[in-house]
């Protein structure tokens, strides 16, 4: 039997983060049969204004395709702070995004979100899990998103682990977008999107955590992409599939390379020497 | 080698126009910037006219409050829209007459046979307005960056004065006069006599006039709703002489004053764009011509030391307008005088019907006449829409096109015209005719 928690509003990230610090996953192969949801999401205009100044995309009433992801990601928090949660919610790694617009999603519209985890499975390197987000508008899903998180531990060297497309049609796309991301990108992101994830916020608390620096948010780097091809995709139909590799160390200099089809775009985002492969990002529809 | 010979003009026809609602500064468009007002109205022209993927011959747009950053402001918004990226783009910059004189030049370059379509608009943001460090600090900064040394650097940094850490905030002041737009017109309505009763009649008009186009759906097809706004937020559908007449006066001295909040130009933030083509272009895509820009002429007077009043270089540029289509002021349908101020309109009318300012100042043998008060602003004007600086010219010509489209099918044997007059800073008037 299916659990529901119905949220009236955002849950507290502050505390969840707090509490899931000290948790290290329940030690099961099950995962909790329980879907968070808040209904009548109305979209904040100042935080949608921030997102899309910080990410380049226009801001207008058409909310940019990775937005949603942002009312879906603490409802991902509460679904991966469940006491019965297998993997644990402090170094879980966000390794895949799958995000679907059947219709465009507008800044009036009253949203139910809708998030639950599915596909425990193993990884070559531990054990992943999605969490899917689902966005309706009335009676319709209008946006879906499939964030797979991977908690490291004893390996499965047999298990599949999905791989990125062939790079092959990048060969001789010698330019594009090239952005500096400052120290600082980790920090505004989260006062944008909530995912105050210390590995973000700064070096000094990134290191116990085996980071070097901080680094920015797989979502913001990814947003940033999308808002590069943005004006060249269309606005539902299409399907936006990223592959996080290695994390942006703050600061950077990164570059997206993109190869145009017919209806697919594939791109690599990648330290802008060349030397260092960030996340993969196709677009089909 | 043979010689290129030139090609006669041909007509640009007007197809169509796209704004945002206008809204009062600090309003609902508080954190828009320019790049996103003006690629939001580039994306709706784009959707009403199947523009997506089309390569257009130029965008021209502008604004007048502009971000340093913003310096290929029109060129970002055309990439950042679903235009054909190889779309080529420039920024124009009038004042308030932008928006018109981007229409000008594309549809200059499309009679010339340069280009076949392009798209005129312009922008601007109150909200969002630009800040700049003082000069001193500016200056400060200069030396530092081309200080080499320590002791330089230093040296650079003893420049600054305390007061020098305040920013700049842009002021809708002339610069040679100190004065602002709203000072400068107190003094040519105290010169002509303009009375507040008259001033608060035009400005409930605008507001009763823009209501009513929006009731019948007028704007329907000209007006993209933006950040939850379907209409301009400064419109006062029940607008009154009465309501309007218990406003104090904001501009001129003591008792003379007449000039108020209502029925001056709020503040405000939009963007707007207007299609235009070749016929042939239109044919081509299927797209039906609303009315063509026949002619255009600016002008600029020297109010710098008080010889003419800052407003009335239009008072200039239509008789100009008239005498080369062999014309009269009265040859026209329609009449769109943006109203800067309600006094503005009121002032320009009456020095048009005054013998010695015809005679004196425009060097004109008769005067131009009066105009039938019931063909001017019908749809409402800036008083009602609000006036985001560059956005008002293409506000203008895409109702003004419309408009003469409207009574051109009421009467398709007839030639119907209108006349577009802009008062704009620096003591600049831009005027056009349109012709359906």
């Amino acid at each position: 039997m299916t659990r529901e928690i119905i949220l009236d509003g955002p849950p507290d990230l502050r505390r969840i983060y707090a509490t899931a610090a000290l948790k290290r996953g329940a030690d099961q192969d099950r995962l909790p049969d329980v879907r968070v949801l808040r209904r009548g999401v109305r979209v904040d205009r100042d935080n949608l204004a921030r997102y899309a100044h910080a990410c380049r995309f226009t801001f207008s009433d058409r909310l940019p395709l990775p937005y949603p992801h942002l009312l879906g990601f603490p409802l991902q928090m509460v679904v991966m702070s469940q006491r019965d949660f297998p993997l644990p919610l402090v170094g879980a790694v966000h390794i895949e995004n799958v995000i679907t617009v059947d219709r465009p999603v507008s800044l009036g519209d009253p949203l139910d979100v809708t998030v639950w985890s599915e596909r425990l499975r193993p990884h070559p390197k531990g054990r992943q899990v999605d969490l899917v987000t689902q966005v309706s508008v009335g009676a319709q899903v209008a946006w879906r998103g499939v964030s797979t998180y991977l908690a490291r531990g004893d390996e499965h060297h047999d298990a599949e682990a999905s791989e990125p497309p062939s790079l092959a049609p990048l060969e001789g796309v010698a330019a594009g977008p090239t952005w500096r991301f400052g120290e600082d990108t980790g920090r505004r992101f989260a006062g944008i999107g909530g995912d105050w994830n210390p590995i973000h916020v700064h070096a000094v608390l990134a290191r116990p955590l085996g980071f070097p620096t901080a680094i920015a948010h797989g979502m913001y780097s990814y947003s940033r992409c999308v808002a590069a091809l943005a004006p060249r995709l269309p606005e539902s139909g299409v399907t936006s599939h990223v592959w996080f590799r290695k994390p942006v160390r703050l600061p950077s200099t990164v570059r997206l390379r993109t190869a145009f089809d017919e209806r697919r775009t594939l791109s690599l985002l990648e330290g802008v020497k060349g030397d260092l492969d960030h996340a993969v990002v196709e677009h089909t529809w | 080698m043979p010689q290129t010979s030139p090609r006669p003009p041909r007509r640009a026809a007007i197809l169509g126009g796209n704004r945002i609602p206008f809204a009062r500064a600090q309003g609902a468009y508080a954190k828009a910037s320019n790049q996103d007002l003006l690629t939001a109205t580039l994306d709706g022209l784009v959707a009403r006219f199947g523009l997506a993927g089309e390569r257009m011959g130029e965008v021209a747009a502008g604004a007048v409050l502009k971000h340093s950053r913003d310096f290929n402001l029109t060129r970002e918004c055309v990439l950042g829209s679903r235009l054909d990226p190889h779309t080529p783009a420039y920024d124009v910059q009038q004042a308030c007459g932008t928006g018109l004189e981007a229409a000008i030049l594309v549809s200059n370059k499309i009679a010339l046979g340069q280009i076949e379509c392009g798209v005129a608009g312009g922008t601007d943001t109150a909200s969002d307005a630009p800040i700049a460090v003082s000069e001193g600090l500016r200056e400060t900064l200069l030396e530092l960056n081309r200080a080499k040394s320590l002791p330089d650097r230093l040296k650079a940094l003893t420049g600054l004065r305390p007061g020098d850490v305040l920013p700049a905030i842009p002021q809708n002041v002339e610069p040679r006069t100190g004065l602002s737009m709203g000072e400068h017109m107190a003094l040519t309505t105290t010169e002509w006599g303009i009375t507040r009763q008259e001033q608060d009649e035009l400005a409930a008009a605008s507001h009763q006039h823009l209501a009513a186009a929006y009731e019948r759906g007028f704007f329907d097809d000209l007006v993209t709703p933006y950040l939850g706004l379907t209409r301009d937020d400064n419109l006062r559908a029940d607008s009154t002489v009465e309501k309007l007449a218990t406003l104090k006066t904001v501009f001129g001295k003591g008792d003379g004053a007449t000039m108020t909040a209502g029925n001056s130009t709020p503040l405000t933030d939009g963007a707007s764009a207007v299609l235009l083509a070749s016929d042939e272009w239109a044919t081509a895509h299927g797209l039906t011509p609303l009315a063509w820009l026949v002619d255009a002429e600016t002008a600029a007077v020297d109010y710098v030391h008080g010889a003419e009043g800052l407003l009335m270089a239009p008072a200039y540029a239509v008789p100009r307008l008239l005498a080369r289509n062999g014309l009269t002021l009265q040859d026209f349908d329609l009449y769109e005088i943006h109203e800067a101020f309600a006094a503005t309109v009121l002032t320009v009318l009456k020095a048009w019907d005054d013998p010695t300012y015809c005679r004196e100042r425009l060097g004109l043998d008769a005067p131009l006449g009066s105009i039938d008060r019931g063909r001017i602003n019908v749809t409402g004007s800036s008083l009602a829409t609000g006036h985001p600086f560059a956005a008002t010219g293409g506000r203008i010509v895409a109702t003004l096109a419309k408009l003469l489209h409207e009574q051109k099918q009421q009467d398709p044997e007839r030639t119907v015209r209108g006349l577009i007059s802009i008062c704009a800073a620096g003591g600049q008037g831009v005027t056009a005719i349109l012709e359906a």
